[in-house]
């Protein structure tokens, strides 16, 4: 048997033990049928933070602003709201944002796809390793310096152009428009995509590819067939989180956009602090809100959560 | 002597301290200096100015700040919060009783007229030096100081020299060429540009605000040119990559370009340009020391001293009468000096932009955003 003098008892063992005693203070045994509540508190108090100034927001947005004072006027009224419906720009600040929301959804899911499916399926640990640290690099430069790379490389005088003029074309105008600010969010948001996508293709047995094939189907055929249907719930989660952060994003349409293409959140971000009108910018925020959380309980109820929802579909 | 060399004497008074301080007036006096004994409340180790980047924020630095730390002791920090930006936070602070994230604040007079109506502004009235200054630094519509204008300032047409090697343009009709389409630039909010338009678009100023459709007639035709809308950083960026050849920039904006090698000029066209102010203005609820020194800081910036040095490296005409224009200006057509100079700039009174700005700011918005 081995000899356990106190001596010989190691280090780690001894800071368990203080630390399972310092719980057992702070924690009794009679609070353990608790200690589930315990460890979510922190999350419930992020989300009633989140809850609580929403209801804060919306309060403001039931109130006009007072020019003579610019403060909020006391009475209730619905005119902020009523306003945003009477004004086009509002509209057009909706429907582009919508549009946008779709069109990098769509294109930076066909993308990351076959990137994620490259990196789960290579046999080269090399490779996979140098897709990985290319999908972690971005997330170490904020979205503002990307934006602003953006800008040097599609600039009048960027190196695209520079490159043109080497053949004798251009210098064509790249920036300052919707294109620009749609390529900007593609590349963006293809890291979240790929990150998301992974998991679900993890989850697709190499063997029912191999059954596939093994029953006459080309590559082809085994993807629509076997592998798309299968990675569905990463499909379903790349789209939803790709196209919320596209709907309520700020800097690219701001730093690329050249002031005319802004987002439903260049708009708020407007009415607060250039307009002053904390009322107004509230019942925008509202709307946004309101807009974004619509159309994915629309997608959660038609398609499901995917792998949003950390639950393992049956199989039928 | 300045008023800012007194030092502060309020400690315990001992016998030992008495005889200290004797020693201490007989020395000064031999020294030719004023003993002070004046009971100035205590001095904050530092204070915080709002400032805008770049050549402002070197300006105000060299002007002020560091001339009134080196008197008072005060170190000044700057803050690089976009106006608009701290605005909320500041009336937020103030409403709620809070100490304010800075202690002066460097602003639009429109800006800070706002917050004067918002009631978040200390009264400066009892400022010295007020009577000697120009009247554009009295702001108008209030019975009081909540604020003091500091120096004025040109919205000009900046162009590259390059697309007008035959010399600067004379009317703003140029921004409609359509040599120019996608090469022009403006604030993004249009400030600045608005009254111009007016004129441009075959309005006239007298009928600002109560009719400006010849403004957004003007502005209709501009958005089919394609401007980049943006900010002072942005319009520098744009200049130096060769993106535009016109704008409507600040004049110290388009100063500090040329002067760092970007080959732009700029005029004042025959329709004018707007003319507005600066100012400076203490928000309300920091500790009373606090307050005090922050008027005094307020006090400083405009003597003559500090006005010749921060204005000259701004390179816009200060409001304390008779000082040296910078000699790159002198004659300059956006640097006016006589009265007769600044018949050819457009002024909105400061109570119109207050009550207007916002509607003119989402109309430019709603042609701009089509």
């Amino acid at each position: 048997m081995m000899d356990m003098k106190a001596t010989n008892i190691p280090i780690s063992w001894r800071l368990l033990d203080a630390a399972e005693a310092l719980a057992s203070r702070l924690w009794p045994t009679s609070m353990r049928r608790f200690t589930g509540w315990l460890l979510l508190s922190p999350a419930f108090l992020l989300v009633f933070v989140l809850v609580a100034g929403l209801v804060l927001i919306a309060g403001y947005s039931l109130h006009e602003l007072d020019t003579s004072t610019y403060r909020l006027k006391a009475d209730y009224t619905l005119e902020n709201y009523a306003d945003i419906v009477a004004k086009p720009t509002y509209w057009k600040y909706i429907g582009r944002s919508l549009l946008a929301a779709l069109i990098v959804t769509v294109v930076t899911v066909t993308l990351a796809f076959p990137y994620a499916y490259v990196m789960v399926r290579t046999r080269s640990p090399l490779l996979r390793k140098l897709l990985l640290i290319s999908l972690f690099l971005p997330f170490f430069i904020g979205q503002v310096v990307r934006a602003y790379g953006w800008l040097i490389l599609l600039g009048n005088q960027g190196l695209l152009n520079v490159a043109f003029g080497w053949i004798g074309l251009g210098p064509f105008n790249m920036i300052a428009n919707y294109g620009a600010v749609i390529v900007g969010l593609v590349q963006f948001m293809l890291p979240f995509a790929a990150l998301l996508l992974a998991p679900a293709i993890v989850a697709i047995h190499e063997e029912m590819e191999l059954a596939s094939e093994s029953l006459g189907a080309n590559w082809l055929r085994t993807l629509w067939h076997v592998t798309l249907p299968m990675a569905k719930p990463g499909l379903i989660a790349a789209s939803v989180v790709v196209f919320t952060l596209t709907l309520t994003d700020f800097a690219m349409p701001e730093i690329l956009g050249g002031g005319t293409t802004d987002f439903i959140a260049n708009g708020i971000y407007d009415a607060f602090f250039q307009l002053s009108d904390k009322g107004f910018g509230s019942a925008l925020s509202i709307i946004l809100v309101a807009l974004g959380s619509l159309l994915v309980a629309l997608i959660f109820a038609l398609a499901g959560a995917g792998t949003l929802s950390f639950i393992a579909e049956k199989r039928k | 002597m300045s008023d800012y060399r007194k030092t502060k004497l309020i400690v315990p008074v001992t016998r030992r301290r008495v005889l200290q301080g004797a020693a201490a007036a007989g020395a000064l006096g031999l020294a030719g200096l004023r003993p002070a004994w004046a009971q100035e409340p205590e001095k904050p180790k530092e204070m915080i100015v709002r400032v805008w980047g770049g050549v402002w924020e070197e300006a105000i630095t060299e002007g002020v700040s560091k001339p009134f730390t080196e008197m008072t002791g005060i170190a000044i920090r700057n803050d690089l919060t976009e106006d608009n930006e701290l605005q909320p936070k500041l009336w937020a602070a103030v409403d709620g009783g809070q100490t304010p994230p800075v202690h002066i604040n460097w602003d639009t007079s429109t800006n800070a007229a706002k917050s004067a109506l918002h009631g978040a502004a200390v009264d400066l009235g009892d400022l010295k030096g007020l009577d000697v200054l120009l009247p554009a630094a009295k702001p108008a519509g209030f019975d009081g100081w909540p604020m003091v204008n500091a120096y004025t300032y040109a919205y000009v047409l900046a162009y590259s020299d390059a697309a007008f090697p035959d010399g600067a343009p004379d009317s703003w009709q140029v921004l409609l060429d359509p040599k120019y389409k996608g090469r022009i630039a403006l604030y993004d909010d249009g400030i600045g540009f608005h009254p111009v338009a007016q004129v441009a678009g075959g309005g006239k100023v007298e009928d600002i605000p109560d009719n400006m459709q010849p403004a957004w007639d003007f502005i209709a035709k501009l958005k089919e040119q394609a401007p980049l809308l943006g900010e002072d950083p942005d319009f520098t960026n744009w200049f130096q990559q060769g993106q535009i050849d016109l704008a409507c920039t600040i004049l110290s904006n388009a100063r500090e370009a040329k002067m760092n090698g970007i080959k732009v000029s700029w005029t004042v066209p025959k329709e004018g340009c707007k003319l507005d102010t600066d100012a400076l203005w203490v928000p309300k609820n920091p500790a009373e020391n606090e307050v005090y020194w922050a008027k005094k800081y307020v006090e400083y910036a405009i003597t003559a001293e500090a006005q010749q040095k921060w204005t000259a490296k701004l390179g816009l005409p200060p409001v304390y009468p008779g000082l040296t224009p910078p000699a790159d200006l002198v004659g300059d057509i956006a640097y006016p000096t006589k009265p007769e100079d600044f018949d050819r700039f457009i002024r909105v009174p400061t109570n119109v932009l207050v009550e207007h700005e916002k509607e003119w700011f989402e109309k430019f918005n709603e042609i701009m955003q089509g």
